[in-house]
């Protein structure tokens, strides 16, 4: 343990040196930078290590006396810390040159040292093994993103983000500690000891309340209303860690819980699925309908959410069900994807943080032709997209892969399990749709095509940090897509740790998909390069020319004809129409003679519409009748709190 | 080993041939004498000998779209059981990756359509990645029905020899909505009418033949054998389907394969005279059926098959 501990130090001097160097501040960036880089190198071996030793590894500390901080690293946290410490040394890279300004000099050293107190935070929580010192590692985790969230405290938008997001992980923990206040009833100690003691249907409660929970930090659907407007607001890398790996400490709430419990019911997968389904759509779904660049990310990190709830789910009904196979698919495919996702959104969070740090804005419709002037950033992003997109020869494929064979598994079985499996394929090939439809649009509109504004035109790319951080990241991809042997031992690793005492031997399936993933992506490749070599040989000596793009015949066309992202994804949203509800404000036609008017879309996402309507609107009411309460007479107040403590008494 | 990858050139060399066929149909209903059969050829040849014109809006994303989408469909052509026959290579699961890397064949296609800076293309575009959504699901339907039969999900577990007759004796009913269903799929994956024209003269209304508007020369030529390839492999899934049977001499069941095959691009040339293309927004209904014929025949098999 001493060396996590250690890693957990270097990362934490980090960001006090970077408060304290604020003022000079290229040494700051540099000494900072250096010591969460190297905290979490020093980290990530430590968690290879113990991934692969398998075993479970404690410490504990006493805490003003009164409470113990007990830390644990068993498999699971170590896969987690595997992906927290491997993003996090990424992104700190990528911040070198993305961060800073000398006039404020102070803002950045606050960023960095918020961000350092993350980093080790998300650390702490996977390592938690104790209710105390989870949740205080939680907190800790929600408000240092929080300060990171309203960075740009000067903007009234990002103030609001941060805001909704103060409420929403607020809000989630409230039902974690729901959850934990019954356990504890229940065991009568603050441990994650056995739970033996508690009937099966106050677990179910338990879990039903920790995935609310989870589920909200995670930004499974309908709980994710805060997640497009917090992640986007805070600086790309900042976005990037947060996408990538800080919703997946929700995930691992969850997963954390589900071995707690150790309650094999269909009802757990059965929610799982069904949420995972609903966000993996829905999430798409309003990613497609966005005009800024960061938020349309921040959706489909929903998505990928249900995609991971989805395998995870298939687990859960797998061994719910005692279908070995099926369970070990699930799990095995949802942990991978969990890693998948990490490397690949935070990749376009990247990329997307290279675009506004060079075009100064993230509105989709107002870029476009990005990749002549990006080449670097361009490739990395359309390698990234590819990824998302679930396509064979990069990684988001093999963790997909695994949960689509999961699901068959199902399909084999008696109804229930059959329709959890439906469930699981068709929602996932119709996310895996959408998914392309998406990024097509990423990359069609904001990379290709002709710059609609100047800004898009004066584009550049700089920043060596920023470059290498994509490039890894992006290689990553392809690497993993095409060699998925390489890193499948890691999520075995993981499902392994879930105590289910799985057979060794049912993973034998897994490494033969891998190896066939791998043998037919080479047999594309393969391909690939002999038809390359045949049209070499075929445009040999032949004319080649360039000129306009056709224009059907108009020979006037402006960049202002090309189509937008909003009419690209207009067909997709129209069928969605019920739940992506598209709202419109132009001027109406009062004049002969065309005027100057304006126009305005906007695709709403149902939770937030219905939030308001089904839960701010009476909570505000109800309030609003207890305000006599608040007078503000301080001896009234004393009263009270005397009055509750004599009440409380009663229940002692 | 061998045979296979014969039939593997061969079924990429006849593709053309036998889109010619529908290019007959179409004449037959419209009274006209038509193009030879082997116009297709003579269409590739002269593409092949050409040179091109580059719009100065594209990247290089532009030159790899023709290259990617003929790979994807030559490597699903590999995976697929030609005439009953054994394919080159089959693995658990290929059916996935089959689907996933015409998903990559898409991505291209779309990415070289947006890359031309065209409204008309950014439009056909859009529909292109529309329609197949709603494809997919319908697809990942069938695989469903078909894995509840045979419990596995590689094509050759269900084109192979007598695999396919297998399939009928045990679920013949519901295996004609299948056969229906997987025929609107193929009429929608591969741009025909009702779901797109490709020979109308109206940029506005295609879908896939305005996505290639700006290619030219080998490109161009590149793009239609792999959508003749690509035709190909969903009409000899239709072609297995109809004619299930694998007979004992090889000659027999061959013959039966191309008869198969078409009957099939036949069909497809009557439905191209006697319809019209669907107004845009009722396409989406229109491959809403299949999913629809293939979930109401995977809800029968679960009588079928305890």
């Amino acid at each position: 343990m001493s060396q996590f501990f250690i890693s957990i130090l270097i990362i934490l001097s980090g960001g006090f040196l970077s408060i304290l160097l604020a003022r000079h501040l290229k040494s700051a960036k540099f000494i900072t930078v250096f010591l969460v880089c190297t905290g979490c190198v020093w980290g990530l071996t430590d968690a290879v290590t113990k991934l692969f030793q398998s075993g479970t590894y404690v410490a504990s500390y006493r805490y003003l006396n009164v409470f113990s901080l007990d830390f644990q690293i068993d498999g699971i946290s170590a896969f987690f810390l595997l992906v927290i410490f491997a993003i996090s040394l990424v992104a700190s890279f990528y911040s070198f040159h993305y961060m800073g300004h000398e006039k404020n000099a102070i803002k950045t050293g606050i960023n960095y040292f918020f961000f350092s107190i993350l980093i080790s935070a998300m650390a702490l929580v996977v390592t938690a093994s104790n209710i105390i010192t989870f949740m205080l590692s939680w907190e800790i985790m929600s408000l240092s993103s929080f300060f990171l969230v309203i960075y740009n405290h000067h903007s009234p938008e990002n103030r609001q983000a941060g805001y909704l997001y103060f409420i929403f992980s607020h809000v989630g923990a409230m039902f974690i500690f729901a959850a934990f206040g019954m356990m504890y009833s229940y065991t009568g100690n603050f441990g994650f000891g056995p739970m033996d003691a508690i009937p099966d249907t106050a677990k179910i409660l338990i879990f039903i309340f920790s995935f609310i929970g989870f589920g909200s930090k995670a930004g499974v659907f309908p709980f994710h209303v805060w997640l497009p407007h917090a992640h986007p607001a805070a600086p790309s890398h900042i976005s990037a860690v947060m996408s990538g790996v800080m919703i997946k400490t929700g995930i691992y709430g969850i997963v954390r819980m589900y071995m707690l419990l150790d309650f094999h019911t269909p009802i757990f997968g059965t929610i799982l699925i069904v949420a995972g389904a609903v966000s993996g759509i829905l999430g798409v779904v309003y990613a497609l309908g966005q005009k800024d660049l960061k938020r349309l990310l921040a959706y489909s990190s929903v998505e990928n959410i249900g995609i991971i709830l989805i395998g995870l789910g298939v687990g859960m009904i797998g061994v719910s069900s005692k279908n070995m196979p099926m369970a070990v698919l699930g799990f095995t495919g949802g942990f991978l994807h969990i890693f998948n996702h990490s490397i690949f959104k935070s990749l376009l969070f990247m990329g997307a943080g290279m675009v506004l740090h060079r075009t100064g804005t993230c509105s989709i419709d107002s870029l476009g032709g990005l990749l002549k002037k990006m080449k670097i950033t361009g490739t990395a992003v359309i390698i990234g997209s590819l990824a998302i997109s679930g396509l064979p020869l990069f990684n988001g494929f093999v963790g997909e892969f695994l949960i689509y064979m999961g699901g068959f598994k199902g399909i084999a079985l008696g109804n229930s399990t059959f329709i959890m499996g439906i469930i699981a394929i068709i929602s996932l090939a119709v996310i895996g749709g959408l998914a392309l439809a998406c990024f097509t649009k990423v990359i069609g509109v904001v990379f290709q095509g002709e710059p609609r504004t100047k800004a898009a035109d004066d584009a550049y790319e700089t920043g060596g940090t920023m470059l290498v951080s994509m490039s890894v990241l992006a290689g990553a991809c392809m690497l993993i897509g095409i060699f998925p042997q390489l890193i499948i031992q890691l999520p075995i690793k993981a499902t392994l740790a879930l105590g289910l005492r799985f057979d060794p031997i049912l993973f034998e399936p897994i490494l033969q998909i891998t190896e066939n993933i791998s043998f037919a992506a080479i047999i594309f490749a393969a391909l690939f390069l002999l038809v390359t070599g045949i049209r070499f040989f075929l445009y040999k000596g032949k004319t080649i020319t360039s000129s306009g793009t056709w224009g059907c015949g108009f020979t006037q066309p402006t960049v202002k004809m090309q189509y937008t992202g909003s009419s690209y994804a207009s067909f997709i949203l129209d069928f969605f129409n019920p739940v992506a509800p598209l709202e419109e404000e132009h001027a109406n036609i009062t004049d002969r003679f065309p005027a100057k008017t304006y126009y305005r879309s906007q695709v709403n996402d149902i939770a937030g519409l219905y939030m308001d309507r089904v839960i701010v609107n009476p909570v505000l009411f109800f309030f609003d009748k207890l305000r006599w309460i608040q007078h503000g007479d301080i001896h009234l107040y004393i009263g009270y709190i005397l009055l509750a403590i004599i009440l409380l008494l009663f229940f002692i | 080993m061998i045979k296979s990858i014969i039939f593997w050139l061969l079924a990429i060399l006849l593709a053309p041939f036998f889109s010619a066929i529908i290019l007959k149909i179409k004449a037959f209903f419209g009274g006209k004498k038509g193009p030879p059969l082997l116009i297709n050829y003579y269409t590739l040849i002269k593409l092949f000998k050409k040179g091109s014109v580059y719009s100065t809006s594209t990247t290089p994303m532009f030159k790899l779209g023709p290259l990617v989408s003929l790979c994807s469909a030559i490597t699903v052509l590999m995976f697929l059981p030609i005439g009953g026959c054994q394919p080159i290579f089959s693995f658990s699961g290929d059916v996935l990756f089959v689907l996933y890397i015409m998903g990559l064949g898409r991505f291209f296609t779309i990415a070289a359509a947006m890359d031309t800076a065209s409204p008309f293309e950014g439009m056909g575009a859009a529909r292109e990645a529309y329609f197949p959504i709603i494809c997919e699901a319908a697809t990942f339907m069938i695989l469903i029905f078909f894995y509840r039969l045979t419990g596995e999900l590689q094509l050759s577990a269900y084109f192979t020899g007598s695999q396919t007759l297998g399939l009928w004796q045990s679920a013949g009913a519901p295996l004609v909505f299948i056969v229906f269903a997987f025929f609107i799929i193929l009429l929608t994956e591969n741009s025909r009418v009702p779901v797109d024209d490709p020979a109308t003269h109206l940029e506005l209304t295609m879908i896939h033949e305005v996505m290639v508007l700006d290619h030219s020369g080998p490109d161009l030529g590149l793009i239609e054998l792999g959508s003749f390839c690509k035709l190909f492999f969903y009409s000899t899934i239709v072609s297995r389907l109809i004619l299930p049977f694998g007979a004992e001499i090889t000659g027999l069941s061959f013959g039966l394969y191309i008869l198969g095959l078409v009957i099939v691009y036949m069909a497809i040339g009557v439905t191209e005279s006697v319809m019209a293309r669907y107004r845009m927004d009722k396409v989406p209904q229109f491959v809403l059926t299949s999913f629809a014929l293939a979930f109401f025949a995977t809800i029968i098999t679960m009588e079928f098959i305890r």
